[in-house]
């Protein structure tokens, strides 16, 4: 029975082979050059501006994880409707549900909205 | 027993207690007066039961069993025979005049008497049910009271007294229900305590738990719990201390009644539930009641605390109970089948059991009256208060003299029933134990004297005499101790017949047959 | 294709509780949003829907369903749990009534929301028949609570407790998720009753990794319900948590916890019980003795109910230890009756809390001169939770170890008890505070009827099922009598 999984074992030893393989050969093989241009963050000559740590607005989290929320809902709306047809024929409740659903994601969104979260100052 | 008279002792004090607790605080009086009327109730039941109690007949009367909490097999089961009465009178008498004697509380009324009635009712309890659950729910509300009552109603040192006494003897009471589960599981799933009692001795036998006799463990576990709240050498280092602290009443209640709750649950319990282990332990009884007996009285003589000095003159008072205890193996074949001797310790126990409930209760009481007045208890701290208060004096010279034993008053009785009773097993333990006697008298004599002889101190002068209502509660007291000795038959006819029965139990024991 | 072979109305019908919660969870998010001083109503709405949830519920007292194709199972156990829940969400919504205000913080309707939330995932958690669904309520009710146990966002120690709790929470979800995942790989299946029969039929893919599955399953529940050595979160989170959801959180969910353990081993690894009796034997005396000794030296209340708690877990173990219905019935009694003891206690302390004080042992002298009615309750709880006769406690422990003395747990039994002595001390610590000392300020409670009732409630209960356990007993062997 385990020996079901060996394939997923192999390709799994062969991924990390492969990767590691890579690298070592591009160290191994490639030159090495070394000076301040080619140091640089760009190589192709733009100059650097400032630090690289930026202290990045929390509010650009929130609308990250609102955006990730309501976002990844859609997904089951998308199988929902593939299907729509074919169930209605047993009446609403393939509608209700889903009316259900995106009730409370609609109250969610309200929510979020009232309380503030999407406005910026 | 249609009336159910053993719950009504029960219940009338929480009955009381729970007016009480209803009462608004302002009204002392009232508190104090419903109070009276539910321990005067109890008392008059008390006396009631006495005269209907039929002495003749040996097992329990006025039996009423109730189940209780079916799925656990637990009864409310109640039953009175010759060993409980006594214990359910004293119970009663010392509640009633207890009251009166906490008549000057001051703090909290409404607490201390509704924990007072509480704990009325735990004793009561204890004494009467007969169902091992019932059994050890009110021997742990017999503490709760208690602790309050020596915690938030005591002297400077309460706090470590109070909290001394619960962990002590709340040790003990768990090591008893581990021993009472033992019993329950070896003998079938029952609480019922004569049930067991027929039950045990043979489910018991050759039964070894990690390679000792299962009696021995269980016995070996009652006894540290008994031997806790007698208290027995050497687990009685709670007692002067809570004594000492406590306030006048709850001190009676404590000598008078508590302790008492350790001798009888040996010969409720240990005693017709583990005949064998009595047998096995009786001569190591013996020693220990001796030693309580010396120890005690050393103790007592030692102390230059008048309360102190009485609290351990109970340690030794309980020793002769125990001698007493420990006689009843000659009524076996191996010792002559003496069955007067057994029958001579056995009722001398209990006999002293309800005698220094008496005389001790006194004691406390008279302790009480003369720190109310001086505020202190130390004994050379008085002299020559005989020409001051010449009643109080007369009292206290009663009261001592039945303390240590004099002719013609109710100690001298029990005391030398119990020694009669051992004298033929334990020969050199009894002789022994006579100069405890003789301890007795030095330390009561001495004390009397320093305090009530002599030239009188002039501090206390003016010290007002002994009033009516102290009186009132010593009466009672002084009356049972002059009747009782003189004519002890009616407390001796009332357990004569159990305690026989008691003796058989333990004579079937197979350790005491000849072999 | 049948829908109705997917989806059937009994499934709605079933769920009727979860869902009357969520509509009372939105109708108090949706006072918050429109009319924010609208506290009274909130609590009204929230103590509403438990009240109709429970009613919906206790229907089903009596008869059993199996729903969403095993998934989920309705049946007295599940019920009981039910109720219990309720039970402690709205004590937990009464004395929550201005006491965040009384801390400097805000009650907002979140926090009636939230406790909504964590009474389904936790009901989840005990009628769950699915190692899924036992992690989707797990969840449900652990990031509810991480938020309500940071509810005091302007206290230090309120942060600290939530990101603590967060943290080893998501060990905990990440140990039970890991060994999920290795008993559905060997088994092939998370269903409670399919685990079995492979078990039995002995068609697993390998013995090893399904011991390492199951510990794993331990180790995530030992987390959850702070057993020893997987107890560091608990006193800190206790402590720091604003007192009205420590006293939820100490209760409701321990019993979850216990309630979907004891699920999972007796309907999924009944064949394995002799392999991990040794593990919960040793798990069970370390947690007693530890929580023991370690509340024994607290100078801080809600630390010393906290350790307390974990000697409490310790107790519970034994009962799972013995797994059969007495046990069982044994550990519902006592979770009942554990809820309502330490919502009494901590429900007394929230009232009697201010600012800094309250919490320590020292501002309790006094206080029964004061306030005897508040003090006698307070002293009650702690006798029970010393298993005092003639109180709950008492009964609770006396059923719990003469179940396991009656499977031959003799010397467990022994410990415990002695564990119980010493617990003994620290409970009456505070009712010597309490009784036998004198203070000059004493703390003044914040004295509300409904308040004032509720805890009422709570004691005579403690007395009530102390004196007259019969029915209680009946009940919860009733409950336990469906998987044994």
């Amino acid at each position: 029975m385990i020996s079901d999984y060996i394939p997923i074992l192999v390709v799994f030893i062969l991924a990390a082979g492969f990767a590691f393989a890579i690298l070592a050969l591009s160290h191994i093989l490639g030159p090495r050059v070394k000076n301040s241009v080619k140091l640089s963050p760009y190589e192709s000559g733009v100059d650097l501006v400032g630090k690289t740590r930026v202290r990045i607005s929390i509010r650009y989290f929130l609308i990250a994880l609102l955006f990730i929320i309501f976002d990844i809902e859609i997904v089951f709306l998308f199988p929902w409707a593939v299907v729509f047809k074919d169930f209605l024929s047993f009446g609403w409740t393939i509608f209700i549900e889903m009316a259900v659903f995106l009730f409370i994601l609609g109250f969610g969104f309200l929510y979020v909205w009232k309380k503030g979260a999407l406005e910026w100052e | 027993m249609d009336w159910n008279i053993l719950s009504w002792l029960i219940w009338l004090p929480i009955l009381g207690s729970a007016v009480i607790i209803l009462i608004p605080r302002e009204k002392a009086d009232t508190i104090k007066f419903v109070a009276a009327v539910a321990t005067g109730i109890q008392l008059l039941v008390a006396i009631v039961l006495w005269t209907k109690f039929d002495s003749s007949t040996v097992g329990f009367q006025f039996q009423e069993k109730v189940s209780w909490i079916s799925s656990l097999n637990v009864h409310y089961s109640l039953g009175i025979d010759g060993l409980s009465l006594p214990m359910a009178l004293l119970t009663a008498l010392l509640s009633f005049l207890c009251i009166f004697v906490s008549w000057k509380i001051e703090k909290a009324i409404k607490g201390y008497f509704a924990l007072f009635l509480l704990l009325d009712a735990g004793m009561m309890g204890v004494f009467l049910s007969l169902d091992f659950f019932l059994f050890y729910i009110f021997w742990e509300v017999v503490l709760l009271p208690m602790f309050f009552l020596i915690g938030m109603w005591g002297g400077s040192q309460r706090e470590y007294a109070a909290i001394k006494f619960f962990l002590y003897t709340l040790a003990g009471s768990v090591l008893m229900f581990i021993a009472i589960l033992a019993l329950y599981f070896a003998c079938g799933r029952t609480f019922d305590m004569i049930e067991i009692m027929a039950i045990a001795p043979t489910a018991l036998a050759g039964k070894l738990w990690w390679g000792f006799e299962s009696l021995k463990v269980i016995w070996i576990l009652f006894f540290i719990a008994f031997a806790i709240k007698v208290p027995i050498f050497p687990f009685h280092t709670w007692l002067p201390l809570a004594h000492v602290e406590a306030p006048t009443a709850v001190s009676v209640i404590l000598a008078g009644v508590l302790l008492k709750m350790g001798t009888y649950g040996i010969l409720r319990i240990s005693y017709p539930m583990l005949p064998d282990g009595a047998v096995w332990f009786a001569g190591a009884l013996a020693v220990l009641a001796m030693i309580n007996i010396i120890w005690g009285a050393l103790c007592a003589l030692a102390q230059t605390d008048l309360k102190k000095m009485v609290a351990y003159s109970s340690i030794n008072h309980m020793g002769f109970v125990m001698l007493g205890m420990s006689a009843v193996v000659a009524a076996g074949a191996k010792n002559g089948t003496n069955l007067i001797a057994a029958e001579a310790g056995l009722n001398g126990a209990v006999l002293q059991m309800f005698n220094h409930g008496i005389i001790t209760a006194m004691l406390f009481i008279l302790v009480g009256v003369i720190y109310d007045r001086a505020h202190h208890r130390n004994i050379d701290g008085f002299g020559g208060l005989g020409v001051r208060m010449p009643i109080y004096t007369g009292i206290v010279a009663l009261a001592f003299f039945a303390g240590l034993g004099l002719p013609g008053l109710s100690g001298f009785i029990g005391e030398a029933m119990c020694l009669i009773g051992a004298f033929p097993v334990y020969r050199g333990i009894v002789i022994v134990s006579v100069f405890g006697i003789l301890l007795n008298a030095a330390y009561f004599l001495w004390a009397f004297q320093r305090i009530f002889l002599g030239k009188l101190n002039e501090k206390y002068a003016d010290l007002p005499e002994i009033n009516r209502r102290e009186i009132f509660t010593l009466v009672p007291l002084a009356v049972l101790v002059i009747f009782l000795g003189i004519y002890p038959t009616p407390v001796l006819d009332v357990m004569k017949t159990t305690l026989s029965h008691l003796i058989e139990i333990v004579q079937s024991s197979s350790l005491l047959a000849l072999q | 294709m049948d829908l109705s072979l997917y989806f059937t109305r009994q499934d709605l019908w079933g769920i009727l509780p979860e869902i009357v919660l969520l509509v009372g969870a939105l109708i108090i998010l949706s006072i918050e949003l429109f009319a924010r001083s609208q506290r009274a109503a909130m609590l009204g709405v929230g103590i509403l829907s438990l009240v109709i949830a429970g009613g919906f519920a206790s229907k089903n007292f009596g008869s059993s369903f199996i729903l969403f194709q095993g998934m989920v199972t309705l049946n007295d156990y599940s019920t009981f749990f039910d109720l219990l829940y309720m039970t402690a969400g709205i004590v937990t919504m009464v004395i929550s009534y201005n006491y965040l205000e009384r801390k400097g913080g805000e009650t907002r309707g979140e926090y009636f929301a939230l406790i909504l939330f964590a009474t389904m995932g936790m009901m989840l958690m005990t009628r769950g028949n699915d190692l899924v669904i036992i992690f989707l309520g797990m969840e449900l009710l652990s990031l509810s609570l991480y938020v309500l146990v940071g509810f005091l966002r302007h206290d230090v120690f309120s942060n600290e407790s939530a990101i603590k709790y967060l943290l080893l929470g998501a060990f905990a979800t990440g140990f039970f998720l890991f060994g999920a995942v290795l008993v559905y790989g060997t088994t092939g299946t998370t269903n409670f009753q399919h685990i079995a029969s492979a078990i039995t039929n002995n068609e697993i893919l390998s013995d090893t990794l399904l011991s390492l599955g199951i510990g794993l399953l331990l180790v995530g529940f030992a987390f959850k319900v702070a057993l020893v050595p997987f107890h560091m979160w608990s006193p800190d989170v206790y402590q720091g948590a604003p007192t009205s959801v420590t006293a939820f959180l100490c209760t409701a969910p321990k019993a979850a916890g216990f309630g979907a353990l004891l699920k999972v081993f007796l309907v999924a690894f009944p064949a394995l019980h002799a392999d991990w009796q040794d593990l919960l034997w040793a798990l069970a005396l370390l947690t007693m003795i530890v929580g023991n000794i370690s509340a024994l030296v607290q100078t801080n209340v809600k630390r010393m109910l906290a350790f307390s708690s974990v000697t409490h877990a310790g107790y519970l173990c034994i009962g799972i230890l013995v797994l059969n219905e007495m046990g069982v019935s044994a550990i519902l009694f006592y979770l009942l009756v554990y809820s309502v003891m330490n919502l009494g206690a901590f429900g007394i302390i929230s009232l009697l809390e201010k600012e800094e004080k309250g919490v320590n042992f020292k501002d309790y002298e006094g206080l029964a001169s004061k306030h005897p009615w508040l003090s006698a309750s307070l002293a009650l709880f702690m006798l029970s939770l010393a298993g005092f006769p003639p109180t709950a406690g008492f009964v609770a422990k006396y059923t719990l170890f003469s179940s396991a003395i009656s499977e031959g747990y003799i010397w467990l039994i022994i410990i415990a008890i002695l564990n119980t002595l010493v617990s003994v001390y620290y409970y009456v610590r505070l009712i010597v505070n309490m009784y036998m000392r004198t203070s000059e300020e004493t703390l003044v409670p914040f004295l509300h009827p409904l308040l004032s009732v509720v805890i009422f409630i709570l004691a005579i209960s403690i007395m009530f099922f102390g004196v007259l356990p019969g029915w209680l007993i009946d009940t919860v062997t009733q409950a336990a009598r469906i998987y044994t």
